[in-house]
């Protein structure tokens, strides 16, 4: 299949974001955070990514039903219809099999259950294997065994079990996000039968937030961040705003304009760059913290795991203004440069307001984006469009029939992400038509497209529109994507 | 005329700082003696640049910074408090626990004059000891929260009285609160536990409801106008003024009883 555009829509040379595959291991962690505090211009080796993925199948099926013989005295949870009709359960314990968090109900009366997965998984890595998930009727149990905790995720969605994984490792970075996963290792050098809670209090609220976000939005899907649609000019215009009210300020990392769940602008300091992930546990705190709204401006330790897992960056978090709900952050290595944050801050709310970018911000969020059909492309219902080299995506508005079902469109997508990059057998091209919908889902080496369309196209009209769409796209390239990586 | 509004009597009763009248007196002058000081005849400076003019001089003599911070457990509602100091509202059952250290500004009017609060709202957990530390040093007054249904945030008041005296100047102003007073049967701390506490270590002591907004304004109040007397030299001022007008104000406003039980 030949392309209409030279290059792929999006893409631009450089990108403040860390490209990424979505699937891939969260292992590997820069230390960054030394390098910026020691020197700002030592040269940096790269930082290398490596894909430690290994493909082995570690997967257990069973074709029994599952065992819900239990001889402990917490039963009741087990007869509670409400907690047994929840579509996916989230547990975190330690290693030593202590509870930490439950998604559902209180994890202190789970502790036989916590005992039994930790009995699963020590019992597998006896054998120096690690054991990945089991299969049971219409559930999967899947584990992340990450020194010093064990994730569990049972679930009875369509996800798969590399997407169930992905989300337990969000929730592992949540928490190593809050302590820092040096802290997170050395308590449990220290004491093995430490009780977390005591340190994690709150955290349970940000973890809830985040699986519903992952569940509910496909930038947890794709590994990529959507951008507020503004004219190119007026997106430079708040990165300078941001660079040069932050000029005198040492050691600023990165300035992060963000409203909803989009992102605005990304200033970075140079040779440092944000993973995508990172960037999604930092909209999480924004949205799951009322403080941050209540408050001028706030000032918070802020471990970004893909970054730096052994250290806090510190955060300067606010609002623009009482007329812009647009949340600035400004993230450095420096733990006492509150004040001066704020004043850059002052500063940069000046200059948006003198530039009339406030105005701009406001009107984009207030602006509905077209849908599929209002953009010219009946026969086309909903796509993603993600392009790989920014790790930015674009989604239209969703249309009916998905305005009120979006569940089953995420699912679809869910889906065929999965086939486009499962592991033993990755596609290409798909093109699937059931009696609801078709799909077609293409992987080229500079984006990935995802389109839904009318359950009657033709396989040579969708290839038609997608090249139509891809077009449209590059038109509005310079307003949908940020395509600069401005640099402090 | 716009000049002329801004200087309302306060300035000029309230005001010690006899510099300040002087260039108060001198922008007054200026624009209505001609030449002007620009030297262009008849010139006067737009309104509201010579309002800002003003405003600076008064802020920077009579508005200084009052640094209040709110300390006390994970969950004890701090937030609460300032929330409902602040815009009056409270939002119940949402208990969302604050990340790290964060202010807001807040002017408030004690005897005629303008005082300015600078508010620090705080997070109660462990994990950010460490950066609430480093603000203890330049606080002038200290709100010390704990939650009247939950033993535990009483019980570490002691340990919270200890980190303030290792971090804190030596003479900020100190209020315990216990919050929640709206409680009712949940009670678990009775008030008298907290007025003895309080006596212990010489604080003063009130009891609080975020949610009815039961003394919330007084406590900030009382906190704005021990300031004010402490910034205004008045050395007959001690510790004991707070406690004193605490309990004044208690009896005389109509805040119904607290239960004890």
């Amino acid at each position: 299949m030949a392309t209409n555009c030279e290059i792929e829509p999006g893409a631009a040379v450089e990108s403040a974001l860390v490209t990424t595959d979505s699937y891939e291991n969260f292992q590997q962690m820069s230390s960054s955070l030394e390098e910026i505090k020691n020197s700002n211009y030592a040269a940096a080796t790269p930082e290398e990514f490596l894909d430690n993925c290994n493909n082995l199948d570690n997967d257990i099926h069973l074709t029994c039903s599952p065992v819900t013989s239990s001889s402990s005295r917490d039963e009741d949870y087990l007869q509670d219809e409400e907690w047994l009709s929840k579509s996916k359960h989230v547990f975190v314990l330690s290693s030593a099999g202590k509870p930490i968090y439950s998604r559902y109900g209180n994890e202190d009366r789970f502790a036989s259950y916590f005992g039994i997965m930790q009995a699963l998984v020590s019992f597998v890595q006896a054998d120096d294997d690690s054991i990945r998930s089991i299969h049971a009727g219409d559930r999967k149990f899947v584990f992340l065994f990450k020194e010093p905790l064990i994730l569990v995720a049972v679930s009875k969605t369509e996800e798969c079990t590399i997407q169930l994984t992905a989300q337990l490792n969000y929730v592992f970075n949540q928490i190593a996000s809050t302590l820092t996963l040096s802290r997170l290792v050395k308590i449990y050098e220290q004491r093995r039968n430490y009780d977390l809670r005591r340190l994690l209090t709150g955290v349970d609220r940000f973890i809830d937030h985040l699986l519903d976000f992952s569940e509910n939005e496909p930038a947890f899907t794709l590994g990529a961040v959507q951008c507020l649609p503004l004219a190119a000019s007026v997106r430079d215009s708040i990165s300078t705003a941001i660079v040069q009210s932050c000029s005198k300020i040492k050691n600023v990392v990165f300035g992060i304009l963000l409203a909803k769940s989009q992102l605005i602008t990304l200033v970075r300091m140079k040779k440092y760059y944000i993973h995508p992930h990172d960037l999604h546990l930092i909209f999480n705190l924004v949205q799951a913290s009322e403080s941050f709204k209540t408050i001028e401006s706030c000032w918070a330790p802020l471990c970004l795991p893909r970054f730096d897992s052994s250290g806090f960056l510190y955060g300067h978090v606010s609002y623009l203004a009482e007329d812009c709900q647009a949340c600035l952050l400004l993230l450095t290595v420096e733990g006492d440069a509150f004040h001066s944050l704020s004043e850059a801050k002052q500063r940069i709310v000046e200059r948006l307001r003198r530039g009339n970018c406030l105005e701009a911000i406001n009107a984009s969020l207030t602006t509905r984006e077209e849908t599929c059909m209002e953009m010219g492309f009946p026969e086309l219902r909903h796509y993603l469009y993600k392009c790989k080299s920014t790790a930015q995506f674009y989604q239209p508005t969703k249309g009916a029939p998905y305005s009120i079902n979006c569940k089953r469109l995420l699912n679809l997508y869910k889906q065929a992400h999965y086939k486009l990059h499962c592991p033993t057998r990755p596609l290409k091209l798909l093109f699937e038509r059931n009696g609801n919908d078709a799909l077609l889902a293409w992987d080229t080496p500079g984006f990935e497209l995802y389109a839904v369309l009318e359950p009657l196209t033709e396989t040579s009209s969708a290839i038609t529109t997608v090249g139509r769409l891809l077009s449209w796209i590059k038109k509005r390239e310079d307003k949908l994507f940020q395509l600069n990586a401005p640099t402090f | 005329m716009t000049t002329d509004d801004s200087m309302d009597d306060d300035v000029f009763e309230s005001s010690e700082d006899t510099i300040a009248q002087a260039k108060l007196h001198i922008t007054q002058n200026a624009h209505k003696t001609v030449p002007s000081p620009t030297g262009y005849r008849d010139y006067k400076p737009p309104a509201e640049i010579l309002k800002l003019c003003e405003t600076d001089v008064i802020e920077d003599t009579n508005q200084r910074l009052h640094k209040t911070i709110l300390l006390g457990d994970s969950g004890v509602g701090k937030t609460s408090l300032l929330v409902k100091f602040d815009t009056g509202k409270f939002q119940p059952g949402n208990f969302s626990a604050t990340v790290g250290i964060g202010f807001t500004n807040k002017v408030v009017a004690v005897d005629n004059s303008r005082v300015k609060l600078q508010i620090w709202d705080t997070a109660g957990q462990e994990r950010f000891r460490s950066v609430t530390h480093a603000y203890y040093r330049d606080a002038h007054a200290l709100l010390l929260l704990y939650d009247v249904t939950n033993k535990t945030s009483f019980d570490n008041i002691r340990a919270w009285l200890g980190e303030i005296r290792e971090y804190a100047q030596d003479d900020v102003v100190i209020m315990l609160i216990g919050n929640k007073c709206d409680c009712g049967g949940d009670r678990l701390v009775r008030r008298e536990d907290g007025e003895r506490l309080a006596k212990e270590y010489n604080v003063a002591f009130m009891e609080t409801s975020a949610k009815n907004g039961i003394n919330v304004d007084l406590a900030f109040m009382a906190i704005a106008r021990e300031l004010k007397l402490r910034q205004s030299g008045n050395k007959d001022s001690n510790k004991f003024s707070v406690q004193d007008y605490v309990r004044e104000e208690t009896e005389k406003s109509s805040c119904p009883p607290c239960y004890t039980t």
